[in-house]
């Protein structure tokens, strides 16, 4: 029990409670004006979220996104505000206890190696994508060999087959992009981190769309669900397949977001959180300004 | 913009003693959140259209008495694309609709689709005019008193707070962002690529920005005993008189009430 409360306690240090309104208008003004300016399909509303949830754990993380989703929807007014958003607050809990899942873990700490830990890195990003090719060409050459192999319906198949596609596109070209850009294994993890995140969302927020919206949110996503339906699948299945579809692309990339972010801030201000060693990770960053001042 | 005067006889800042006037307004703000629970829980439970029109009709007549029913349009108006969104859906394509208004070629809007489709829109007319009532009619600082006043811890109340406080700066700042970034040359109207390159550049410098405040309010809140033991002395508390106290009440039993009936089958 005296465990239980200290490791509640230490993720709601004085910096803990700071960083936490931080995260919540973090993830308001890029789920509202970045959102809009880019017009993009994915919603960019948990990066504070995550980032309150790796730095600092998973109950902070949790009520960040719960609190976020409440403020967003019923304290703030119109135009800002959208009584849309608040039912999904159970949705946000749940990508916030992921995060400071994954923080405890320390998925989000950079992996710096040589030249060999990266190539690697990317020798595993060809096999995964040669393995989901190999999948593709096996499962979706036809809708007969994909009904033998998967034991799912006919009707699902050209739907599978573009949820398929997309997030292996999505995840191959983000982790590629990460391996270039950062040189860091860590990426592979965080982009895979997020991917679960994704699944995990969907399943918790088809029913939230389906039971409170009627399936629609008055979003872009809404021509995917009008597709699923006029499929004939039920508003369940309708919103948990378009959930299916945009919610992993949103989160891997928010999630290679989060982990650009913390690899670009200094170490000493990530170290002062309670998961700030985690995140981390044990190795000294080599190429940071920090490091190089010190 | 809040004048600091002095209230004769009290020695108080007005910010400090001034209470909400008028009717609905002057209600305890834990009141109204009782009550826009009950509306939401009656929107939601009871089947068909009863419940959605006590509600939608108590919730009118009481903003037309706070005097706020040009706030609650904007609202409304505010909802306007998932409402379209929710009426085309369910018009043309809700599964197992076999009663067709009309046939346009291979569209065939249905009586059943318009009638769940017109549900959902009532039931979330209702539901969002219910909480918006609440935020409408109460000062943010007043909730976090009398919530802070029933035991919300100072963190619980620091967050929303400083939250609300937060984020219209922090859009201010994200718009400029955006402006100036578009002034590099950055494509945001371009292909999905293109546009999709600009997430990180207008992320990191929103997310680098508010990150910057954090060492300094540590700071600021510590030197201010943020994390010392014992209450919180508070220097304004809404009044939460007996009216307030059995509204309150009511509304909760009626909840309870709600949901015990539809758990057990009652309510159809």
């Amino acid at each position: 029990m005296d465990l239980l409360k200290r490791w509640v306690a230490r993720q709601f240090t004085t910096r803990v409670i700071v960083l936490m309104p931080v995260g919540i208008a973090i993830d308001i003004v890029l789920g509202s004006t970045v959102q809009q300016a880019l017009k993009l399909p994915i919603y960019l509303d948990s990066i504070g979220t995550i980032l309150v949830g790796v730095l600092a754990g998973p109950l902070a993380g949790a009520l960040t996104g719960i609190l976020a989703n409440l403020i967003w929807g019923y304290l703030l007014p119109a135009p800002i505000g959208s009584t849309t958003i608040g039912p999904f607050a159970i949705t946000a809990g749940v990508i916030g206890l992921l995060a400071g899942l994954w923080g405890q873990l320390g998925i989000f700490r950079p992996r710096r190696g040589g030249r060999a830990s990266i190539v690697a890195a990317a020798v595993a990003v060809v096999l995964v994508g040669v393995l989901a090719l190999y999948t593709y060409a096996r499962a979706y050459a036809s809708p007969d060999q994909f009904v033998n192999i998967t034991g799912f319906q006919t009707t699902d198949f050209d739907r599978s087959r573009l949820f398929f596609l997309a997030v292996m596109v999505v995840y191959v070209v983000l982790v590629g992009a990460a391996l270039y850009l950062r040189r860091d294994v860590g990426a592979v993890f965080a982009i895979g981190a997020g991917l679960v995140t994704g699944i995990v969302a969907a399943i918790v927020s088809a029913p939230i769309a389906a039971i409170v919206y009627g399936g629609v949110t008055g979003g872009g996503t809404d021509a995917l669900v009008a597709a699923f339906r006029a499929g004939g699948d039920s508003l369940y299945q309708a919103t948990l397949k378009q959930g299916l579809l945009s919610d992993p692309m949103d989160k891997m990339i928010t999630s290679f977001v989060v982990f650009f972010v913390i690899g670009s801030l200094s170490r000493r201000f990530i170290a002062r959180f309670p998961n700030g060693e985690k995140a981390l990770g044990s190795e000294p960053d080599v190429d940071s300004p920090a490091a190089s001042e010190s | 913009m809040i004048a600091a005067t002095e209230v004769p006889g009290w020695g108080l800042p007005e910010y400090v003693v001034r209470r909400p006037g008028g009717l609905y307004r002057s209600t305890n703000p834990s009141t109204k959140l009782a009550i826009a629970a009950l509306e939401v829980v009656a929107a939601f439970a009871v089947p068909g259209w009863p419940g959605v029109l006590a509600v939608f009709a108590a919730v009118l007549a009481t903003a037309a008495a706070a005097r706020c029913l040009r706030g609650l349009a904007v609202i409304g108006l505010a909802t306007s694309p998932i409402v379209g969104s929710i009426l085309l859906i369910n018009l043309f394509l809700l599964p197992g609709a076999a009663d067709p208004i009309a046939r346009f070629g291979p569209l065939a809007p249905t009586w059943s689709g318009l009638w769940f489709g017109l549900q959902t829109v009532a039931r979330l007319f209702a539901f969002s005019a219910a909480i918006a009532l609440v935020y409408l009619t109460t000062a943010i600082d007043d909730l976090l008193a009398d919530l802070a006043r029933r035991g919300l811890g100072r963190r619980a109340v620091f967050v929303v707070g400083a939250a609300v406080q937060m984020v219209p700066r922090t859009i201010e700042r994200a718009s400029e962002i955006v402006d100036a970034q578009r002034a590099r040359g950055l494509d945001t109207e371009g292909r999905f690529w293109r546009r999709a390159r600009g997430v990180v550049p207008l992320a990191a410098p929103v997310v680098f920005g508010a990150l910057t405040e954090v060492e300094e309010r540590t700071l600021a809140l510590e030197a201010r005993a943020f994390s010392a033991p014992g209450r919180q002395t508070l220097l304004r508390v809404p009044p939460d008189t007996i009216v307030d106290r059995v509204l309150r009440w009511a509304a909760v039993i009626g909840l309870v009430a709600i949901v015990g009936l539809r758990a057990a089958g009652r309510l159809g």
